[in-house]
């Protein structure tokens, strides 16, 4: 499962654009063809030829997430459903489907976010025909018992216990519930413990749930490294074309504006160091606009290694340990943040003025123009380094298609970074990083028998 | 302060915590009798037998390592010292560590610890250092682009670092941090196995935390830090890798620059044999929802030994990293929901980020056989060890089924392929060839693989994975409860809210009952705040 909040810097070396040196201006930024089609029945399926022998990444996402949880008490069924989907058909019924795979030297896994699925299989090209057929069997015609998915309910349970250490995920808890009032954002997407709990009664939804999202018009396949293009396509259209069904059109309640500042307080009983964090609603990173775009440069502009703000409380004066910024993209209005690991409790105000003096600086239209094409050069350069290998490439273009909705999400976005000006930033901050459009995270410390 | 619990308190724990046993136990499942169970706890502790090993090859200074990809536009560096944790001077434990994050983070003679960032930053140039127990690893990489400016900073990296003590105060700070917070606090996981190591190797330098202790390093100075670059960072324990855009003329003037380090430094001291303890327990109390677990033990089988393929694929059948054909996890978490899984390996682990890719560049001398179970509900902690323990002896003496055979087999001859995929770890595959002597080590085991059988498996199972060997650590909240009843060997049945099949239900009554090889007068019950403190 894919973690959205608190230090969470994954798509920072994902969402990356190409050297600027000797390409024409409207030449590609990503350093490969991205070949795209649909099908009748709605499916999109995007195509990258990569110099992998052999090799190739077999992608599907879904544009499912825990956004779509929509019905109180069925948090992190998104999450759950990517669990039940390697559970079986009636062609390969529970176990097959992965004995089959392994075998033939695949290697899959998965991941759930707010907005997508993503399904990962890397293996051998040469065993592409059973690939195909497995995978699209699955997807289109899924099938479980009732007590295995009772069985597997008390996995992700598990799941969360794993996760359960570490206060990253009660904070997001804290800061989703304290932002969101409406929205499916609310919750995460691993989901409540309570709702956990009663997962296996869930049975029937499952099928619903799986019945509204699981269909070829919400899902894109992209296929990475070595292939025959035109056998692809072939072999899709054979095994995917029969594929009927058209996504449901519920969508979650719209969050009403925040109209006063919130805070979001937790307590930790165990020896940690306490944190910070401001949050602001804003904008859904859609194609069509550069609100993505403006928020992960501002985002590296405010909170990243080389910002003056990291400077003087990491490195200077030693206030934070660890400081950073929380920009993932979303297909709904979400948050930006800045988030710090304080040293020390006493610390919580100066470095909270600190880190609202900077924003207040970036409204007031104060940009520093080195640090503004450092970022950009760096998000460039990136590019090239983070998509080294099919399941890397696989991975980005799943991503920002699934997030994003438009095949060329990746493109684009690196595009509209490039283009990002010093008055961007300045109009963004201004609009949006508000303090009545703020949540505040106090995450403190309180040991019983004191803290060391 | 740490409770290390003696044999009478032991004792006391058994008779506070043995259960009647309600129901009739299947016939072949074992029986602890009052009588059994008083001849275990009064049988002395098995004594440690210590498990020899050969020193790791010797290789010439700064050797060279290339794996060129034409046309690739993205160099990789990687720089491997044989420096780790082993070489912390007593009371400086976490010295190595800390003088590597100095070095990568501490800026240099000529830029600030901000310069260095604001200089690598517009390149999206990655520099990192890691340090495992034996070899620490810098890695960088670069667009080709910016390939000159990137060779001066490593260059000063490693040959001018800035010693600023500014720098080594919030670092030793973030460090003393991950110790107090976030292994103790935040990772229940990986406390497990840094709690292993402790229990594998006492009186050893392997034994503490590669990151240091409390104690050690509170007591590190600026001047260890500089003594320790010239002593440990030296020209002998240095092997040089690059890959993608390089050439054989690269690699000499990467070479050239580095012959400014010294020459040599202080002899690294032969390591002790692994004392080689068998049936001792460590809990680690911490408030939990659940129950972690590490087991394993030492062994002297390493990749150059012969037989060494045959032990990987039957760990992997066992338990192969995140994947769902293994035994455990279909066991533990398919069929029974226990917990997220439960894995198996045949050396030493470290995942790769955030991939399930194992990393390379974390060479041991000294080996170990390990099991990782994922938290499990505090109440079906003892279940599922039982459970990991009855599979296990099920892979020594049942016969091994072979469709799932096949499929492991298949999985691991594709999964190293997955395993060299980018630069950085094909290089790192490459320098542990040069570390352990394995020319083309994954295209050998590939080769194995294709000819090995379920008997050649089992015989290996039966071998080298004898459950006497093992050893265990718990991170629990109720220690005491798992400790008395770890002691009192009751039986530890389970029920399940949903249906099961009664072939299952049978099975489970067999775990439920399984002889946790562990000796009473081995267990001890540390509070995770105290651990690691010295």
């Amino acid at each position: 499962m894919r973690r959205v909040l608190w230090l969470s810097l994954l798509l920072a070396s994902s969402a990356l654009a190409a050297p600027k040196k000797a390409k024409p201006k409207d030449a590609p930024l990503l350093p490969f063809p991205v070949q795209a089609s649909t099908l009748k029945n709605g499916l999109t399926v995007l195509r990258v030829q990569f110099a992998s022998p052999g090799l190739l990444a077999w992608y599907t996402a879904v544009r499912v997430g825990s956004r779509n949880e929509v019905e109180a008490g069925h948090t992190g069924f998104a999450h759950f459903f990517e669990h039940m989907m390697f559970r079986g058909t009636k062609r390969f019924p529970e176990g097959a489907r992965g004995q089959l795979l392994g075998k033939l030297g695949f290697v899959e896994n998965a991941y759930t976010s707010d907005d997508v699925t993503v399904y990962q299989v890397n293996g051998p090209s040469s065993a592409l025909e059973t690939l195909v057929d497995v995978e699209a069997d699955r997807f289109m015609h899924l099938e479980y018992s009732e007590p295995a998915f009772q069985t597997e309910a008390k996995a992700v349970l598990g799941e969360y216990h794993k996760n359960a250490a570490n206060p990253a995920l009660k904070m997001e808890e804290a800061v989703l519930g304290a932002a969101f009032t409406q929205h499916t954002y609310r919750h995460t997407t691993l989901g409540f413990y309570e709702d956990i709990q009663a997962m296996p009664s869930r049975y029937e939804y499952s099928k619903t749930f799986f019945q509204r999202w699981y269909t070829p018009d919400n899902c894109v396949l992209i296929i990475v490294g070595d292939f025959d293009d035109a056998k692809v396509m072939e072999l899709i259209e054979k095994h995917y074309g029969p594929w009927q069904g058209k996504a449901a059109s519920t969508s979650p309640t719209v969050e009403p504006p925040q109209t006063a500042a919130r805070t979001a307080s937790l307590s930790w009983s165990t020896p940690t160091l306490p944190r910070l964090g401001l949050y602001w609603h804003v904008p859904a990173a859609s194609p069509k606009t550069s609100d993505g775009a403006v928020m992960q440069v501002l985002g590296a502009y405010l909170a990243g290694p080389t910002s003056p703000l990291y400077k003087a409380l990491v490195l200077e004066q030693q206030l934070v340990e660890r400081l950073g910024e929380s920009d993932d993209l979303h297909r709904d209005p979400h948050l930006f943040g800045v988030e710090a690991k304080l040293k020390d409790e006493a610390h919580r105000a100066a470095v909270e003025q600190a880190i609202a003096g900077a924003v207040a600086l970036v409204a007031k239209g104060t940009v520093d123009a080195k640090r503004l094409s450092d970022i950009k050069d760096h998000l460039r350069f990136g590019l090239l380094m983070g998509l080294e290998t099919p399941a890397q490439i696989a991975d980005a273009l799943a991503w920002h298609v699934g997030v994003l909705g438009a095949p060329d999400a990746l493109e684009t976005l690196a595009r509209k970074i490039q283009a990002v000006t010093a008055k961007d930033l300045t109009a963004f901050a201004k609009k949006h990083l508000t303090e009545k459009n703020r949540t505040t995270l106090v995450f403190t410390v309180d040991v019983k028998g004191g803290a060391k | 302060m740490s409770r290390h619990l003696t044999l009478a308190s032991a004792l006391l724990a058994a008779a506070c915590a043995t259960t009647p046993v309600e129901k009739p136990l299947p016939k072949d499942a074992a029986q602890i009798t009052p009588d059994t169970l008083a001849e275990l706890v009064a049988r002395p502790p098995p004594p440690p037998v210590p498990v020899p090993y050969t020193p790791l090859p010797k290789v010439e200074p700064m050797a060279l390592v290339l794996v060129p990809v034409p046309g690739k536009p993205i160099v990789s560096v990687r720089l491997v010292f044989r420096a780790g944790s082993v070489d912390d001077p007593p009371g400086k434990e976490g010295l190595t560590a800390l003088t590597t994050r100095v070095l990568v983070e501490g800026g240099t003679a000529s830029l600030s610890s901000s310069q260095l960032l604001e200089a690598l930053y517009p390149m999206a140039a990655e520099l990192s250092g890691d340090t495992d127990k034996e070899f620490t690893t810098l890695a960088g990489r670069v667009h080709v682009e910016r390939l000159p400016r990137f060779l001066e900073i490593i260059s000063e990296v490693l040959l001018a670092p800035r010693f600023d003590p500014k720098e080594l105060a919030r670092l030793q700070a973030e460090q003393l941090s991950a110790i107090r917070t976030r292994l103790r606090g935040e990772n229940d996981e990986e406390l497990g196995k840094a709690g292993l190591d402790a229990l594998l190797y006492p009186r050893h330098p392997y034994g503490h935390f590669t990151g240091g202790t409390e104690k050690g390093l509170e007591a590190i100075t600026l001047d260890d830090v500089k003594a320790h670059w010239k002593s440990v960072f030296t020209q002998d324990r240095l092997i040089i890798g690059l890959a993608g855009g390089v050439d054989d003329a690269l690699a000499q003037k990467v070479k050239q620059a580095l012959r400014k380090l010294p020459a040599t430094g202080v002899a690294r001291a032969p390591l002790p044999p692994a004392p080689g303890v068998r049936g001792a327990t460590l809990i680690l109390q911490r408030d939990t929802l659940s129950t972690a677990g590490s087991f394993g033990f030492s062994t002297a089988m390493r990749r150059d030994q012969p037989g060494f393929f045959a032990l990987m694929m039957t760990l992997s059948y066992f338990g192969e990293h995140r994947q769902e054909h293994g035994v455990l996890f279909q066991e533990l978490r398919d069929k029974r929901g226990l917990n997220y899984g439960t894995y198996a390996y045949a050396q030493h682990f470290r995942q790769d980020g955030w991939s399930s890719i194992p990393l390379p560049n974390i060479a041991r001398s000294e080996q170990d056989v390990s099991i990782w179970l994922r938290p499990v509900e505090a109440k079906h902690g003892l279940f599922a060890t039982r459970g990991v323990l009855y599979f296990l002896d099920q892979l020594r003496n049942a016969p091994i089924p072979a469709h799932r055979f096949e499929t492991a087999r298949g999985f691991l001859i594709g999964a190293t392929r997955q395993w060299v995929l980018t630069d950085q770890r094909r290089l790192g595959w490459a320098i542990d060839d040069v570390l352990y002597g394995t020319p083309d080590f994954l295209g050998h085991l590939r080769k194995a693989l294709e000819t090995i059988t379920p008997e050649q498996v089992q015989a290996t199972a039966k071998r080298e994975l004898a459950p006497e060997l093992l050893n265990f650590v718990f991170v629990t909240k109720d220690a005491e409860g798992l400790q008395a009843a770890l002691v009192s060997q009751a039986p530890t049945p389970i029920s399940y809210s949903t249906s099961k099949p009664a072939e299952l239900l049978s099975t489970d009554k067999r775990i439920a009952t399984t002889p946790l090889p562990l000796h009473p007068g081995l267990i001890r019950v540390v509070p995770a705040s105290e651990f690691m403190r010295e």
